[in-house]
Order: structure tokens, then C-alpha cells, then sequence
């Protein structure tokens, strides 16, 4: 089915470059070029696919690059297809991005949206391009591999020592120093000198 | 600002009411009246055909079901040490610490007959970031760490959450909860 | 917009005026808030505001094995705690490719549809609250109260149930249980014709849902709406029917959908009278499924540490309260690279703007109502 897919797209889309994704285990997908996006869609909700509805927009960082997963599905034909495209990292100044769908589908909007947020993509053309989930003066992209927990959020400490139940946490680093042989002191925690977890099972 | 526009849309999504003719007005007092008395019957009924299903709760108290996930307890004679329930624990509130037995000292062993090789030295839960999800009592090879069905555990402080089950007052619980 | 005619006869327009409706607002069911613009009564436009349930659900999967997610994932939809796990677990083993035995399907069967009730149940009672009736409420919750018992001996938990795992379901059903299911359907289908009376029936109700919150065909594909609204709105289209997942190819039950019976097709008591027949058909599922149960064990062959093969799924099933959506993509480690929620609420709340303009405020409260959301499955 996807093959039918991918050569309708590239029929209707010059440029599109679709290509079938079949992985060994999993569901299969089919790439497009990022910059053709909008016009995918459009063909493929118009066309004889009739992919009605769009699920979701799912982000998924693979540290070398960002891929978009759109999750089409047609309630008319009983049909679902994972349409990836691929972005750049980009940095925090130039942020990646692409064609919003939201003329498409309007469920297009929240989704792209929380994209933005959690992934830091940017959607052109989009209606309402603000943050969702996350204040509008969060920093950073939480959803990211990258993503480094600010130290303060308007003057409010994130994780305050109190909190975190430090002395729990040190207690084995605290008995290797007092006891005898500290080579047989073991624990579940990982302690901050980076001993890991022993198991016996 | 396109209120015009919205006024119109309201007009659409709520007819407007035909005009008002005396066998209509009859007619509406009719269906509120019995639609409503239908409703005060059904009711009515409960009044005194429905036995109450409350509990008044300081007085009565209700007894969980035998495997209810409540409270945890670890009886720590009987924990050899493992570290499967902190490895399991998804919130990461399970702090072990145990050191390695001298291979001449007396050989211990739990009641199912595991041999204990550590000593415990640390086995607190912080009973505050638990979520009670119970995959730890499932990993447990021992099954000395258990949910006990007590609920009633309301603490002033939040430091009162954490559970040291080495402590004396914890291992008092044992009498009452583990049945040898 | 009231217009006063002076004596120019030029018409006066008021001013529209912000007000905002929550987070902390007892008929938007948890932490959503609408700003919402009004003119007098009537709401020129409105803006849902999410987040302030946000809890990094996605991102602390990615810290988590695959056991240990299944506990978050009730944490989704905690009304409907059970068929969150279920489709969390059903994409996991589409990953893995494990048979669940044949008994552990059926306790599934049971359990989700015990869930859809109790999840509908709270919908009715809290929809009655919404309106301003608050009897319906105790009733919906004494019945809820028995299903919620039997879940909590099989599983130990009230709420957060931690049951349905990866290869069957934690506990078996004993034949107790599966007694007393069957006796409380027997009461309940009476308590069910019931309450639709006492509620759907009402003059008084009817006159505050008919007509109200009108959801067309083609906003529903729009917006992809699921679930009772997408059924609400005259569509034929239930997962468990069309795309059979679990055992449900088994059973025989009819979907249901809306015919605009007081008002328009699409509006509020058409959903409303959606999710009251669709108990009965749940009725009708588990009592299929209690005649068909088979003796046998309910927990297949799972390795110990589970590590599926490098790849994505998308696995989607029909919950209470829409479809919900799990994009699950492995590394081959033994967590979960990414997962992704796709929420019915979620995308249930953002067609709210939409609904809004031009009604009027008490009527939001009635749109709000009817769409049924939970928070925890909005923000995540």
C-alpha cells in the first residue's frame, strides 16, 4: 500500500522525493522532502488516498537530526500512514523549519504547536504560533535529547536540595568512608561519584 | 471586531423560538411538568425503597480487600538484599544500602531459605513519591517487601513520609502484619 | 450585542469584554482555561488555554523502562485508567510481536468495558452537575462504586490500576467476580433506562443541550475528532468495529450515533445520548465475553527485561473517551526512545474555539460538559 502511496506523491508533487521506509520490526512510513510538505498533504487529503483526518504530529529527536512524524488516517478508506520528513537541528537562533499544514486540517494547529514547544520546530504561516504546554517564557525545548533543566525559574530553585532527599541519597558514599572494607558496601542509588547500581539477581 | 458576524452564527446554533401560541404555552407547561414529575418518581424511590451505601467513616471502618496496594511494609528480616524493587520503582523513592557478609560469619538464611549474603544498612522509602504501582513487591524474590492494606497514614510533615524500616518502631508493625 | 437606537437611530454597540474562565473553574473539569470574550451573555470568542496539568509524562518515559511506564500512562486519562495501559501495552507488544493468551484477552475485554462504563458514568454524573442537577451525580457514583470494588480486589488499586501488562494482565478474574459482574450488569442495565429518563428526558435538560454546541461532520474530520463526539455527529465509525484490535472481531454490538432525536445532529444531547446507549452496548460486550471466557493462564512468555527491536509503532484504540494514540519508537534499549500521546482531548479541546462564537456563556459550560475532557490527558 505504501508503494501506491509513495508513487501517487510523486505524481502529484514534483520535488516530493517520497520514498517507503519498511523496517524489519514496526510500522512502515513514507519520507517526503520537508520543503514539499504542504503540498503532500493537500494531495493526499484531496486525492484518491482521501486521508481525511490527521491523527497527530509526533516529534521525534534522533540527535543527528529531527524527524516529524505526521499520522494521517482515513476514516473513509480505513487507512493509516506515517508521513515523515526530515529537519535539521538547527540552533537556538535559527530554529528548523517548515510549512505549516493548519490550512489543511485545522487539528494541524494545536499539534504543530505543541511540536514547537516541546521540540522547538517552527511552523511558517502558522495561525497561532505560541507555546502549549510549557509557560510563554520557558527556555529550551524540553522534549529534546539536548534539554537542560534550568537551575532557576523566576527565582524559584528547580529541585531544592531539600527536596531531592540528598541524604538518602549519600548515605552509602557517607559508609564507605567509615566502614572497614569499603569495597563491600554496595547500594541501589547512583551516588554522585558515579557508582552504579549492583545486582545480584 | 467581527461581532456582527458571531451574532449571526448564534442565530444559526440556537433556533430562534417560533412565536408563542396558547396551545404551545399549555403544551411547554405540559412536558416541563411531567418530564419533571417522571424525574421526582424515579427519586423518589430512593427515598426509602434504597438502602444507604455510605459509610460514616470514624466510626465504621472499611477493611480493604487482602491485595490492595496501600501502604508498603519491608520486613527486613527476610530481605536479602537484592536491589530488584529499586531497580523496578519507577519514581526512583527506594534507598538500599548493604554490605557484603565476612565469608566466616554465621550463615543466615530467610524463611523460604535464600541465604542472606548482605547486610542491611539502609532501607528507607520515602513514602511521599511513592505512587503504589506495586512493581516492586512483584519483583521481590523473598516477598518480604509487601503492600499492607493500612490507609490511614496521614503525617504533619513531609519528612514523616520516610519510612526506615530498620528502625524499631517500623519493625514493631512485623506483629501485626506478618503471619509466619 | 444589544443595539440601542437613539435618536439618530444610529445603533450603540457595547464593548466585548475578557473574561476568563478558570483554571480554577468547577464546570471546566480540572485546569483548563478559556478566555473567553463576551458581549453580555453572549461569547464572541474563545481561546482554551492547556498546561497547567502539564507533568513531562513524554519526557520521563524516556527514563523509564518499559514496565515502568505503565503506571504514568494511567496517570493519562485517570478516569479511564485502564484502557490508557491497555493501548500503552497493546503497542508494546505489536513491537514485540507476543501472543497474550486467549483468557487474558477476555479479562481485558471485561475490564476495559467496565471502565468504559464507569468512565460514561462519571461523564453523566458530572454533566448533570455541569447543568445544575446534582442527584444524578450520587446515583452515577454508586453505581461506579461497584465496578470500582471489583477492580480494586483484582487489581489493589481504586483509580491507578498498574493492571494490564506487557504479555496479559496482572491478576487473574476469579469466578466470584466474574459473578458478581454479571449480577451487577443485571442491576445496572435496569439503573441505566433509568437515569435516561431522569436526565435525558428532562424538559429542563433537553432545553439546555438541544441545539447547543453544534459539531458538523465536516468539523469533525477537520479537527479529527474521536470517539462519542465524532459518533454525536452522525458518523459510523467506532475502532473496535472498523479496525478490530484485542479480540473485539468476537462480539456483536452496534455503534451508536447520533440522530439529532431533540435537536440538531451533532449537538450537545446527542453526545450526551451517545455515551448512555453506548453502556448498554459495553453491556452487551462483557456479557459476550463472560459467556466465552476460557480457562487458561493470563500471562504469556515475556523475556525479563523487555527490549523490543529497533523500530516505531503507532497503535491506536477506542477509549471512552476517544481514540487514543501511542507513537512508540525504540532504539532496541530497554527504554523507550520516544512515546507520544496522541490525545483525544487534546485534540477535542482545541476544536472549542471553534464551538464557541455566538454562544452563550451558560451554553459553553453545557459544550464543555458534553466533549467530556480530563485534563490529565490534555496536558500530559
Amino acid at each position: 500500500m505504501h508503494n501506491e502511496v509513495a508513487s501517487f506523491i510523486d505524481s502529484k508533487v514534483s520535488g516530493a522525493n517520497a520514498t517507503v521506509n519498511n523496517p524489519e520490526n514496526g510500522d512502515s512510513s513514507v519520507s517526503v522532502d520537508a520543503s514539499k510538505i504542504l503540498e503532500v498533504c493537500q494531495a493526499l487529503k484531496n486525492g484518491e488516498h482521501e486521508y481525511n483526518v490527521l491523527q497527530v504530529i509526533s516529534a521525534v529527536d534522533y540527535v543527528d537530526y529531527l524527524e516529524l512524524v505526521y499520522i494521517l488516517a482515513s476514516f473513509s478508506k480505513n487507512t493509516e500512514l506515517l508521513l515523515k520528513v526530515k529537519l535539521d537541528r538547527g540552533n537556538d537562533n535559527n530554529l528548523p523549519s517548515l510549512e505549516s499544514v493548519t490550512s489543511v486540517w485545522s487539528a494541524a494547529n494545536w499539534q504543530e504547536r505543541e511540536a514547537y514547544d516541546m521540540m522547538g520546530i517552527r511552523f511558517n504561516n502558522h495561525p497561532d504560533h505560541r507555546r502549549i504546554l510549557t509557560p510563554d517564557d520557558w527556555e529550551g525545548y524540553p522534549l529534546r535529547k539536548d534539554y537542560i533543566v534550568q537551575e532557576k525559574y523566576h527565582d524559584m530553585v528547580v529541585n531544592p536540595e531539600a527536596k531531592v532527599n540528598t541524604a538518602d541519597h549519600m548515605f552509602m558514599k557517607k559508609l564507605k568512608e567509615t566502614y572497614p572494607d569499603p569495597k563491600k558496601v554496595s547500594g541501589s542509588w547512583k551516588s554522585d561519584d558515579g557508582d552504579a547500581a549492583e545486582s545480584e539477581a | 471586531m467581527s461581532a456582527e458576524i458571531e451574532i449571526h452564527h448564534l442565530s444559526s446554533t440556537r433556533p430562534q423560538e417560533e412565536s408563542l401560541t396558547l396551545g404551545k404555552w399549555f403544551r411547554n407547561i405540559w412536558t416541563g411538568l411531567s418530564t419533571a414529575l417522571k424525574g421526582m418518581m424515579i427519586t423518589g424511590k430512593y427515598i426509602y425503597g434504597v438502602k444507604p451505601v455510605t459509610i460514616e467513616y470514624p466510626e465504621v471502618r472499611e477493611q480493604l480487600p487482602a491485595n490492595s496496594r496501600s501502604r508498603l511494609f519491608n520486613d527486613a528480616e527476610n530481605c536479602i538484599s537484592c536491589y530488584q524493587c529499586a531497580t523496578a520503582c519507577p519514581v526512583d523513592c527506594i534507598y538500599i544500602t548493604a554490605t557484603r557478609r565476612d565469608s566466616d560469619a554465621e550463615k543466615i538464611k530467610t524463611k523460604d531459605g535464600t541465604p542472606i549474603r548482605l547486610d542491611l544498612h539502609q532501607y528507607t522509602i520515602d513514602t511521599a513519591l511513592c505512587c503504589y504501582c506495586g512493581l516492586c513487591t512483584t519483583v521481590c524474590p523473598t516477598e518480604c517487601l509487601t503492600h499492607t492494606t493500612d490507609y490511614e497514614f496521614a503525617q504533619y510533615t513531609l519528612g514523616g513520609f520516610k519510612y526506615d524500616y530498620l528502625a524499631p518502631d517500623i519493625r514493631e508493625w512485623r506483629t501485626r502484619l506478618v503471619k509466619d | 450585542m444589544f443595539e440601542f437606537v437613539n435618536e439618530a437611530s444610529e445603533p450603540i454597540k457595547s464593548d466585548l469584554m475578557t473574561v476568563n474562565m478558570g483554571p480554577q473553574h468547577p464546570a471546566t473539569h480540572g485546569v483548563l482555561r478559556v478566555e473567553i470574550q463576551t458581549d453580555s451573555e453572549v461569547v464572541a470568542r474563545a481561546t482554551p488555554h492547556i498546561g497547567y496539568l502539564h507533568r513531562c509524562m513524554e519526557k520521563h518515559c524516556e527514563h523509564l523502562d518499559y514496565r515502568g511506564v505503565i503506571p504514568f500512562t494511567d496517570r493519562l486519562d485517570y478516569l479511564a485508567a485502564m484502557n490508557m495501559e491497555w493501548t500503552y501495552v497493546l503497542a508494546v507488544e505489536k513491537m514485540l510481536k507476543t501472543e497474550v493468551p486467549i483468557r487474558a484477552e477476555y479479562v481485558r475485554v471485561i475490564i476495559g468495558e467496565l471502565q468504559r462504563i464507569a468512565s460514561h458514568l462519571m461523564f453523566f454524573g458530572t454533566y448533570a452537575i455541569d447543568l445544575g442537577a446534582f442527584t444524578p451525580f450520587l446515583y452515577a457514583f454508586q453505581d461506579r462504586e461497584n465496578i470500582l470494588r471489583i477492580f480494586e480486589e483484582v487489581s489493589g488499586a481504586r483509580l491507578l490500576y498498574n493492571y494490564i501488562w506487557v504479555g496479559g494482565v496482572w491478576n487473574d478474574l476469579t469466578d466470584d467476580h466474574l459473578v458478581r459482574i454479571e449480577n451487577f450488569l443485571e442491576t445496572f442495565e435496569e439503573s441505566i433506562k433509568k437515569y435516561h429518563k431522569l436526565v435525558g428526558e428532562n424538559q429542563i435538560f433537553i432545553s439546555r443541550t438541544a441545539h447547543v454546541g453544534v459539531i458538523s461532520k465536516d468539523q469533525v474530520y477537520d479537527y479529527g475528532l474521536t470517539g462519542p463526539v465524532l459518533r454525536g455527529s452522525g458518523i459510523d465509525w467506532d475502532l473496535r468495529k472498523n479496525r478490530p484490535y484485542s479480540i473485539y472481531d468476537k462480539f456483536e454490538f452496534d455503534v451508536i450515533k447520533g440522530e439529532g432525536l431533540k435537536g440538531q445532529l451533532g449537538d450537545c444531547w446527542d453526545r450526551y445520548y451517545v455515551r448512555m446507549m453506548e453502556m448498554h452496548e459495553s453491556i452487551k460486550i462483557i456479557r459476550q465475553a463472560l459467556a466465552g471466557i476460557e480457562a487458561g493462564p493470563v500471562m504469556g512468555k515475556v523475556p525479563k527485561i523487555i527490549k523490543p527491536a529497533k523500530g516505531e509503532v503507532y497503535m491506536r484504540t477506542e477509549c471512552p473517551r476517544g481514540e487514543l494514540g501511542i507513537h512508540l519508537v525504540s532504539d532496541g534499549t530497554k527504554v523507550p526512545y520516544r512515546l507520544k500521546v496522541k490525545s483525544s482531548c487534546f485534540t477535542h479541546v482545541s476544536a472549542l474555539g471553534e464551538m464557541a462564537p455566538g454562544m452563550l456563556i451558560a451554553d459553553l459550560v453545557a459544550s464543555i460538559g458534553s466533549i467530556d475532557i480530563v485534563l490529565g490527558e490534555v496536558d500530559r
